[in-house]
């Protein structure tokens, strides 16, 4: 209801130049959305992407991949090395391994796994954890039930509230969705590396479609098996083939 | 040295010694038939008239005791002993506020001692007094056996043997009593016990004695101060003060254990949840107050909603860490106020808190990490919140645990104990994923190789991990494997059950 008297329209309609003076209004190509803050997020070629360079503290983020987990601890440990703060692990698909975590350079100590049971408790969760000023980092995963706009929504005004980094990870189909979320990425694993593509970033009406290349971890390159050793230059499947062993360990009939 | 009898007129004690306290505090019928035992570390404490009387004794094998009785058996429980002479002190509180508890480390005797010479005009005199108090424990069939003196420790020991209480009795009179007493009853000293018995001394009378020949500095030099100490306060002896009056011991008051517990009661029955938030908020200010006031600190309240029809509901609340202030409760009373509906219309909601600790005893993890310490601190209130919410197993956090065997170095821990971040150099080695199934998932083999939601390709490996042989056997190959889609996958072939398994993602 507007409290104003009908008879002053001029007191009760802001004008157009008090509108376009709140931050939450999103003028385009206007750079002056900027974030205010921002977090190293360890990649040279990210960074220059990311308006403020650096993921955007105090705004979801949304991550959409492809299956329930990918690529997140590349994506985001350098960024989460950074931090003094706590690390809440939000709705994760898999049990995050302590030996992984501890070789990636995690303080244990930092991460905390919260697990919610339905669409209402995550909600909750997410806004909770967003208003502790100890967690410096919310990585979330989507629940079973889709999020909706509403809801997404809720968990934007949620992060606004904190100045840590919020990250929630979606589906990859969930990136043809609108969603209010100030930084939307869709990540994708390649043989050699990680490609991120900035789908939504406000402040930004152009979205450069060229996608940052993050390289993968030397180790994670593999090397060629030992009975292949003596066959370089010769023509090799990427397919090891398994046939049922009948004798022997090393299957010697 | 000189030795100094002082004359204390003022003071006397009362000694209440429940030889039967492991009993009654197990409940167990004293008149049964049947023989019973009470045994700690397999060796009888006590035994009733029966076992007695089939030859059980204290400090019996509970095997024997068994065999030459047919004897129940049961164990000692020190807390139930404990709680029950917390519960006679607060009782006794009516009589006297001078009471101290007598717990014996070596031989299963409690009981209490009452400094009671501030309330005998109260009360009518020792003798109306000692009436008084043998009634109330007789009201509570609780087996007592009660002893007189001038000091606290004289008393006890007068209460292993029975003398009729006429209220006129003086110190000298205990004296001469406590004179007759055997030394083993001084049960807490049994190496002095038995090195004064080796030396010919028997009875209390022949430590007077020597203390009269050579003062009490004999007995310090050879038995150490603190059982000359007990002796002094057993015959009432000060050292060499002009004016003891000044150096005397204060008998210690008993404090009576303080709760929290406020009603409100409402002028129309309460049908809606919100209705109740300021009630709710009214009565958690006063019990911060209340804590404020007494610089005490709680763990847990409890809420009881009551009808006009006396039903009641009770709801307690926990939180993780002590407090002292009322948000935390309010915002988890609303937490658990919304899990439900209200079971009735209510007329009377009571907020009542007995488990309450002084702020100075809490015990806090020695960090130099300024920082950490913060951060769990900070997350506190909302760990709480999340905890009322989600469940107490709905939010942790990871250690590491020494194990062979992936997923059993993976362990789930509480927010406040510390994460095991030590790992061994076998692990740094090599390479690890940072997330892992609840267990290992088992990997199809197809014609065209090893399928798991896709084809895959070993890349790197393999890196034996083998152990657990005194349990159940495990030997496992791990490789590096990378799906048709490039997720990198942690997969390994069990050795002993030939089949493949996933077990993490490189994420």
């Amino acid at each position: 209801m507007n409290p104003n008297p009908p008879d002053n329209p001029q007191a009760s309609t802001p004008d157009l130049e008090q509108l376009l003076c709140r931050r939450d209004i999103w003028r385009g190509g206007s750079h002056r959305f900027v974030p205010s803050s921002t977090r190293d997020t360890g990649y040279v070629g990210l960074n220059a992407q990311l308006l403020g360079g650096g993921w955007p503290s105090g705004n979801l983020v949304e991550v959409c991949q492809q299956g329930f987990v990918q690529s997140e601890w590349l994506l985001l440990t350098p960024a989460l090395t950074d931090t003094q703060g706590l690390i809440v692990l939000l709705n994760p698909p898999c049990v995050p391994f302590a030996q992984g975590l501890i070789k990636a350079g995690v303080d244990l100590e930092r991460v905390l796994i919260v697990e919610s049971n339905n669409k209402a408790d995550f909600l909750f969760s997410f806004i909770e954890l967003t208003r502790a000023a100890a967690c410096e980092a919310v990585l979330a995963w989507q629940p079973m039930q889709s999020l909706n706009y509403t809801e997404l929504r809720k968990c934007q005004l949620a992060a606004t509230e904190g100045q840590g980094l919020y990250v929630l990870f979606r589906p990859a189909a969930a990136a043809e969705q609108s969603s209010p979320a100030s930084l939307r990425l869709s990540i994708n694993l390649q043989a050699q590396d990680l490609q991120v593509r900035i789908v939504k970033q406000k402040g930004e009406l152009q979205i450069v479609n060229q996608p940052v290349l993050l390289p993968l971890p030397y180790n994670w390159q593999g090397f060629a098996p030992h009975h292949l050793l003596d066959q370089t230059g010769k023509p090799t499947s990427n397919v090891v083939h398994l046939r049922p062993q009948r004798g022997g360990r090393r299957g010697r009939k | 040295m000189s030795k100094r009898a002082t004359s204390r007129p003022d003071r006397l004690w009362l000694a209440l010694r429940l030889p039967d306290l492991p009993a009654h505090a197990l409940a167990i019928d004293l008149h049964t038939d049947a023989a019973l035992a009470i045994i700690e570390q397999r060796h009888v404490v006590w035994a009733n008239t029966t076992a007695i009387a089939s030859g059980v004794g204290k400090g019996m094998d509970a095997s024997t005791a068994q065999l030459l009785s047919g004897c129940v058996h049961q164990e000692r429980d020190l807390s139930s002993e404990q709680r029950l002479l917390a519960e006679l002190s607060a009782q006794l509180y009516a009589f006297t506020p001078y009471i101290e508890t007598y717990t014996s480390q070596q031989v299963p005797q409690s009981g209490l001692l009452l400094e009671i010479s501030s309330c005998l005009m109260l009360f009518g005199g020792v003798l109306a007094f000692v009436g008084k108090v043998l009634r109330f424990f007789a009201e509570k069939n609780l087996t007592l056996a009660v002893g007189l003196a001038h000091s606290a420790k004289a008393a006890w020991l007068l209460s292993f043997v029975h003398y009729d209480i006429h209220g006129d009795e003086n110190k000298p009179v205990f004296v001469e009593r406590l004179q007759r007493l055997p030394i083993q009853l001084l049960h807490d000293y049994p190496v002095q016990v038995g090195a004064l018995e080796k030396t010919g001394f028997v009875t209390f009378g022949d430590i007077a004695r020597q203390i009269a020949a050579q003062s009490i500095s004999s007995i310090k030099k050879r038995f150490g101060q603190e059982f000359a100490q007990t002796l002094c306060d057993i015959f009432g002896i000060d050292q060499d003060f002009q004016q003891p009056s000044l150096f005397e011991k204060p008998v210690v008051m008993y404090k009576p254990q303080e709760f929290f517990n406020e009603e409100i009661q409402f002028e129309y029955p309460i049908h809606q949840i919100d209705q109740l938030q300021t009630p709710v908020e009214h009565l958690l200010q006063q019990l911060a107050d209340f804590l404020r006031k007494r610089q005490w600190e709680t763990h847990q309240i409890e809420w009881t909603l009551a009808d006009i029809y006396h039903s009641k509901e009770v709801m307690p609340i926990y939180a993780d860490t002590a407090q002292t202030q009322w948000q935390l409760f309010f915002d988890l009373t609303l937490i658990q106020l919304e899990n439900r509906d209200l079971p009735f219309e209510v007329d009377r909601l009571t907020l009542s808190c007995r488990n309450i600790q002084p702020i100075q005893a809490q015990s806090q993890l020695l960090e130099f990490g300024s920082k950490r310490k913060h951060n769990s601190q900070a997350f506190t209130t909302t760990a709480a919140k999340l905890k009322a919410r989600l469940g107490d197993a709905c939010i942790y956090k990871l250690s590491y645990c020494d194990s062979y065997i992936p997923e059993h170095s993976n362990q789930r821990i509480a927010l406040n104990h510390p994460s095991n971040q030590q790992l061994p150099d076998r692990h740094l080695a090599s390479l690890r994923p940072c997330w892992l199934f609840k267990s290992p998932i088992e990997i199809e083999v197809r014609q065209r190789g090893l399928y798991w939601r896709g084809y895959l390709t070993l890349l790197s490996g393999p890196e034996r991990l083998q152990g657990n042989w005194w349990r159940t056997p495990s030997a496992r190959d791990y490789f590096l494997a990378q799906r048709n889609d490039y997720v990198r996958l942690w997969v390994f072939r069990d050795l002993h059950k030939q089949q493949w398994y996933v077990q993490g993602i490189y994420g």
